[in-house]
């Protein structure tokens, strides 16, 4: 059983606190949702935890159990067990994925195993022969993602709005590629969405709903209907 | 002994006036210096030809490169310090012969020319016959002895042939080599040529290539350059009939205070002639490289399409990379273009492999690696694999010491 502790984050960008100290905890197997307005943090959190340059920690800790992953270069945080698929994943011209997946220490054919992974999420086996991301629409680099995630097999998901871009059966199969994750290997998924459609095939354990930097609730599943039916406003009251 | 002496005393051996003639015009003009603009960026002070002598050492064994290129080659052309040391595979309608240098007034100008041309132990002679397609590329597999070396190259591919060529320039250390290279390429010809010069790090290469393209024909050259402690690879075409067509790729990896030093002249004398000249380089280090093209177009060259681009790839704030495309035009009825390009590494998209989990180096050299590809890829066929595989392995050196 692994563990996934986030210890009063804060984060600037640009020179602006964008995370005020945000935390929360999560363990292997368990489907964590993250949902909040616009502005509010989310993808900040994300590409901390993934050592984005742009991204500056001010403070707090982050741990996989309990090794502290904020001080590892990022790729050494995937070693460690944590890996993020972005909301806009990057083209890298020249550079294929295959050769990617092998200098990060994917074993066996992992070649085959990208087959295997794209065909879970529809994605055309032969898009993967291109280099990374290039020429690939939005939707197919969101699966591109997925084919990563499932041949790197980390402990600990991070889902940057996996599911914006994609169409209703993509969005199916990407939530069914995850649900099956946490049992596959125990994988511990934390999504972060503005849509609640994700959340009919990968039913979530707990919700934290962040604002303004913090996560300001946390509960289960009836707080996505909830935001569904009330919005954010009602929880924007409760940072202060 | 100076080496003007040995210089002396070889070609009075040789018995060839024409040598002899071509000594007497280098010792009247003597090497370059760095005031001429051409050779400003040339470590001239530190080259002294009394520190070699007449390069003479025993044939050593082929390089890695050489050897796996010659399992896809169908004609295998072994020369050491200049001289052919043996030619295996026959196949029909190719002749390899080594006749005497003689004086070649194109390169009259030209200091390391003649001293190449009177030096030299003869030309490696290559002729294909009209309308003469060869499966496998010929593999000019060249090494070279401590000292100076002279190789001289002339191909010539007859009137609508095919023909792809492979030069693998490998060396002992203290090294000067100054290969000089005649392609013909007759009426709808195509010559397709791969030069990989991977010497040792101290040694000067100082090059020239010009091509001779007919009617209606190609030829399409790529050089990459890994070696050598100052790299310097000329490569000219004179277009010289219409329809006539080059495409030159140039590479380069430098590392330590190397000195990559490359100069084009595309000379388009005919109507609908096609130049595509496309440079890419990696600067590691306190390297340095250079990139001059001059595409000088005549009047009545009409329809001339010429295109050349310059990317560089800073992978040291120690490192420099000078671009300097030139065009001068005195025709209208042309199509013309340059770009050139001088940058580090995308931070960001290294983030996004290193995110994937590839550590910073493995990053790094992948990356590198994807810049140089179109570079590799466009060889002649089956020598990309063998290259890539090479230049993978340099690149661990250069992403190591970062």
């Amino acid at each position: 059983m692994s563990h996934l502790v986030i210890d009063e984050l804060r984060v600037d960008v640009g020179g602006r606190e964008v995370l005020k100290g945000l935390s929360l905890e999560m363990s292997s197997g368990e489907v964590h949702v993250i949902m909040g307005p616009n502005g509010s943090g989310k993808s900040t959190l994300a590409h901390a935890l993934a050592g984005h340059p742009g991204y500056r920690v001010t403070g707090g800790r982050v741990s996989v159990d309990g090794v502290d992953i904020l001080e590892l270069a990022p790729s050494e945080r995937v070693s460690a067990g944590l890996f993020l698929a972005l909301q806009h994943p990057l083209d890298v011209p020249g550079v294929r994925l295959v050769d990617a997946l092998v200098s990060a220490g994917a074993t066996g054919d992992v070649r085959a195993r990208m087959s295997d992974e794209a065909s879970r999420v529809d994605l055309r086996d032969e898009l993967l022969d291109r280099f990374i991301n290039v020429d690939l629409s939005g939707g197919e680099r969101k699966r591109a993602e997925m084919v990563q995630f499932g041949v790197l097999q980390p402990r600990f998901a991070i889902l940057d709005e996996i599911d914006s871009g994609l169409d209703v059966d993509a969005l199916g199969a990407v939530a069914r590629r995850l649900a099956l994750s946490t049992t596959e290997w125990g994988c511990g998924v934390l999504a972060i969405t503005h849509f609640r459609r994700l959340l009919h095939e990968l039913t979530p354990n707990v919700i934290h709903v962040v604002s303004a930097g913090r996560v300001v609730a946390t509960g289960g599943p009836e707080l996505a209907e909830q935001l569904e039916a009330e919005g954010y406003e009602p929880f924007s009251t409760l940072e202060r | 002994m100076t080496f003007l002496d040995q210089a002396r005393n070889r070609v009075r051996a040789s018995g060839n006036p024409e040598q002899s003639r071509a000594l007497e015009s280098f010792e009247a003009r003597g090497l370059p210096t760095t005031s001429d603009e051409v050779w400003r960026y040339a470590p001239l002070s530190t080259l002294s030809l009394d520190n070699y002598s007449v390069a003479a050492g025993p044939v050593p064994p082929s390089a890695s490169t050489a050897r796996e290129l010659a399992g896809r080659a169908s004609l295998v052309i072994r020369v050491h310090n200049g001289e052919v040391i043996s030619v295996e595979g026959s196949p029909s309608g190719v002749e390899v012969t080594q006749r005497p240098a003689h004086f070649d007034e194109r390169f009259a100008h030209d200091s390391f020319s003649q001293l190449a041309l009177a030096m030299s132990p003869g030309v490696v002679e290559v002729v294909v016959a009209p309308g003469t397609v060869l499966e496998g590329p010929v593999l000019i597999d060249s090494t070279v002895s401590a000292g100076a070396s002279f190789p001289l190259l002339r191909v010539v591919v007859g009137a609508r042939s095919e023909l792809s060529v492979v030069e693998n320039l490998s060396g002992e250390a203290g090294a000067l080599v100054v290969p000089l290279a005649e392609y013909v390429v007759e009426e709808s010809a195509t010559l397709r040529l791969g030069t990989y010069q991977d010497l040792a790090p101290d040694a000067w290469h100082v090059a020239r290539t010009l091509a001779t393209v007919g009617r209606d024909a190609t030829v399409s050259q790529a050089v990459i350059s890994l070696g050598a402690f100052y790299n310097r690879s000329r490569n000219d075409a004179d277009l010289v009939a219409p329809g006539a067509s080059n495409e030159l790729r140039t590479t380069y990896l430098g590392r330590g205070h190397q000195v990559h030093d490359y100069r084009t002249r595309p000379f388009p004398g005919a109507s609908r002639t096609t130049s595509v000249l496309l440079s890419k380089g990696a600067v590691a280090g306190e390297s340095r490289s250079i990139y001059t093209g001059l595409i000088e177009i005549e009047k009545g060259a009409k329809k001339t399409d010429a295109r050349q681009t310059n990317h560089n790839l800073l992978l040291s704030p120690h490192a420099h990379a000078d671009s300097v495309p030139n065009l001068d035009i005195r025709e209208n009825d042309v199509v013309c273009a340059h770009a050139s390009s001088v940058g580090p590494l995308d931070e960001l998209q290294r983030w996004y492999l290193e995110s994937r989990g590839v550590p910073r180096s493995e990053a790094e050299r992948l990356m590198i690696q994807g810049f140089l590809y179109e570079m590799v890829a466009a060889l002649p066929g089956g020598v990309a694999a063998v290259i890539e595989q090479s230049l993978a392995k340099e690149l661990v050196d250069v992403v190591s010491v970062r």
